[in-house]
């Protein structure tokens, strides 16, 4: 089990769940990222932080310390 | 049934980027209104459409994720949304972006929860189809158990169906979903190519790049830059020969005296100072927009954010404060884009201190006068980057104390690159410009007709006597006509000046000037820097009356002056400033002082144009005056500093 601001550009993870119950991770719910949601790590910004993920078909940014409340595990299968 | 005549209002609600806007635009053909959420920063817009005499009331509201809100904005939307500002929604238009069905559906069961007639308004079905999805738009419709459009903003399709069927008042309160989101979309999207790269991905390969992505930006950054102010150029030129040919025109008509003043040195020149950034305002907000609509800007905002973030502003600061290089208030115009209210104040208050192009006269003017050629240039970049320190330490101090809060989060949506919908675009343009005049024609009227007040009234009959007796005098004279001229126009240049040394204005700067004597001023500069605080370049016609040179066009100093072969540093205003005297017989400046000048100069708030600008984007008299008191204590601090550190070096 990782977090994902640890995988790596090009992984494809699913969420396992979003850790914390303040609205930012509310938000990060809201936004897409709900247990079993597969997540496609994108790019990264020239600076190493935002990163860019892709979910549901669209592309959507989160800073490291955003991305780091997201639990993930690697795509069975 | 809605009886007739009642105003229908639509409220429309979404993610943001789900197309609200241009779908608002579509349905009621006009171009919107922004209207303040009462007692705070956010705006809504609102535009009115009549069909068959029943308005339709159109409502864009600012985007939201869920109806737990995380920004000022958001939870103003959702209380709108609830009725909480006693407004009465009939018809809730929920607005989802075909591409992301699965995540828009989960905002759409929040929103049933409200109770509200809902119709569902799809857009970008075009990205859907690009990647490879068709969406059942029928079985969608039955799903959600609402009427369901797909919509167009290119071609329009779509949009009348749904105005008529929202007057038609078929709409009856949504019902909560029967099954899961997730599941409701699997149902509806149906897979019919294999997805391939897409173009956005392939931009965002380039815009994005690791080594590439940040020097591009600069690159378009500049090239809007160049655009704009060579673009902007021919405009001005055409406001300065028109306003010279309302002002002269004005000037025959009226006979000399105050009112021919009032007229022409208070208002038409007063307002024209201002009108004249007109143009640059327009190209300005044309290419935010239009980097807005294609979609670059979220792009610019994720390649900054991590420098922006040291600061404590966020990616979407930068280009609010790059715009105020040229003029801030475009700049401020722009911060609307910047979601969180902390941030987006930050940014509107230091913005200001970026060296916008009407410092630059007064730079040219200083530099040219005391600065040799070799070091004009190096002297001027500083001029730039003190503004910029300066401001990045501002905002860095306002977000630890006044404008303190935790880093807002950034979870920032990098939509789909997509040209833009002109209509939407030229909307955009209207609205700010149409503000932008209106200001104009109210708060700066006002404070030109003050400032001309100050520096005209009292008259001295006893001046006015003496020099119409001198005048009189050398036209009897016998003399060559030529010669007369010449003295008559001296004495009328002497006359102006000796009255304006006894305004109002003139009486405040010398008493004042105690307050600037510590930074150098002599008396002169100090009514100088009280003529500019309605706009900065005023400094000039001022130091041009008070050395009675008769009427100085800031617009002649130009940079290109300095470098000049022909340049001739001891004539003109060059040549009055280097020889001013004080009363003792002293020198009124030296390059030391022209320094503090200049750094007083770049930190300042002198331009009522901002100010005003500042209390409209804020909603609240309290930012353009905090914004004002900081600039300028910091500017004479500044100022202060210079000159008695310099002094304490061995400069005089």
């Amino acid at each position: 089990m990782q977090t994902l601001d640890q995988c790596a550009l090009g992984a494809a993870v699913e969420v396992d769940h979003v850790v914390g119950d303040d609205p930012l991770s509310q938000r990060l719910v809201a936004l897409g990222f709900w247990p079993d949601a597969r997540i496609m790590v994108e790019q990264c910004a020239p600076l190493g932080d935002p990163t860019l993920y892709s979910l549901h078909g669209y592309r959507l940014a989160l800073r490291r310390d955003e991305a780091v409340r997201v639990v993930v595990r690697a795509v069975v299968g | 049934m809605i009886s007739e005549g009642k105003e229908l209002t639509i409220a429309f609600a979404g993610r943001h980027n789900a197309g609200k806007t241009s779908l608002v635009m579509g349905l009621t053909n006009t171009t919107q209104r922004p209207v303040n959420f009462p007692g705070s920063t956010v705006h809504r817009t609102e535009s009115t459409v009549t069909v068959d005499g029943q308005n339709l009331r159109a409502v864009d509201l600012p985007g939201i994720a869920s109806l737990d809100a995380l920004s000022r904005d958001e939870s103003v939307t959702i209380s709108y949304l609830r009725g909480e500002h006693g407004q009465e929604i009939d018809v809730l238009c929920v607005v989802m972006d075909a591409s992301k069905l699965r995540v828009e559906l989960s905002l759409y069961r929040e929103l049933t929860s409200l109770g509200l007639p809902v119709v569902v308004a799809l857009t970008k079905l075009d990205i859907a189809h690009g990647e490879g999805w068709d969406i059942d738009v029928a079985a969608l419709s039955a799903a959600l158990n609402v009427p369901v459009f797909a919509t167009n903003p290119y071609t329009g399709e779509g949009i009348g169906e749904l105005r008529n069927a929202v007057l038609a008042g078929s709409m009856h309160p949504s019902t909560p979903l029967a099954k899961d989101p997730s599941e409701i979309a699997d149902q509806v999207m149906c897979s019919v190519k294999k997805s391939t790269r897409n173009l956005t991905e392939r931009l965002d390969q380039l815009f994005l790049h690791r080594v590439l992505g940040l020097p591009l930006l600069l690159l378009i950054i500049y090239g809007v830059f160049q655009a704009v102010f060579i673009a902007a150029e021919p405009a001005m030129g055409w406001i300065e020969t028109g306003q010279g040919m309302v002002s002269s025109w004005a000037s025959s008509q009226l006979s000399e005296g105050a009112l021919n003043s009032f007229v022409v040195d208070g208002l038409i020149n007063g307002v024209g100072s201002v009108v004249i950034f007109l143009p640059q305002i327009v190209l300005l907000v044309f290419f935010i927009t239009l980097m807005e609509a294609t979609g670059y800007m979220a792009r610019a905002a994720f390649v900054l954010d991590r420098i922006m973030r040291t600061f404590g502003l966020s990616g979407r600061s930068f280009v609010p404060m790059v715009t105020s290089v040229g003029c801030a208030i475009p700049g401020i115009l722009a911060t609307r884009t910047i979601e969180k209210e902390r941030d987006r104040i930050a940014t509107i208050v230091v913005s200001p201190l970026m060296s916008c192009s009407a410092r630059l006269p007064v730079y040219v003017i200083l530099i040219g006068a005391f600065f040799p050629v070799a070091y004009a240039g190096t002297v001027l970049f500083s001029m730039y980057m003190l503004g910029i320190v300066v401001a990045v330490l501002v905002a860095l101090i306002l977000r630890k104390t006044v404008l303190k809060g935790g880093v807002s989060s950034f979870l920032m949506e990098l939509p789909h690159y997509q040209r833009p919908v002109w209509r939407v675009v030229g909307g955009q343009v209207w609205n700010a410009c149409a503000g932008f005049v209106r200001m104009a024609g109210t708060i700066i009227f006002a404070a030109s007709m003050v400032i001309w007040l100050l520096s005209y009234y009292p008259r001295c009959q006893v001046i006015h006597d003496a020099y119409e007796a001198k005048i009189e005098t050398v036209e009897q004279s016998n003399s060559s006509d030529e010669e007369k001229e010449k003295a008559v126009l001296e004495l009328q240049n002497r006359l102006r000046a000796d009255q304006q040394q006894q305004s109002f204005l003139a009486r405040a700067g010398k008493a004042i000037q105690p307050i600037f004597a510590p930074a150098g001023f002599d008396w002169r500069t100090t009514v100088g820097i009280l003529a500019a605080f309605p706009a900065r370049e005023l400094i000039i016609p001022t130091w041009g009356v008070l050395y009675s040179m008769g009427d100085v066009d800031p617009g002649g100093y130009e940079p290109s002056l300095l470098g000049g072969e022909e340049f001739d540093r001891s004539s003109g205003l060059f040549g009055q400033l280097r020889d001013s005297r004080r009363a003792d017989g002293s020198r009124a400046f030296s390059p030391l002082i022209a320094l503090a000048l200049m750094v007083f100069f770049a930190l300042c708030s002198q331009c009522m144009a901002t100010l005003a600008i500042i209390k409209q984007e804020t909603n609240s008299w309290r930012w353009p005056v905090f914004t004002f008191t900081y600039m300028t204590v910091l500017a004479w601090a500044c100022a202060v500093g210079v000159y008695q550190i310099g002094r304490m070096m061995g400069y005089s």
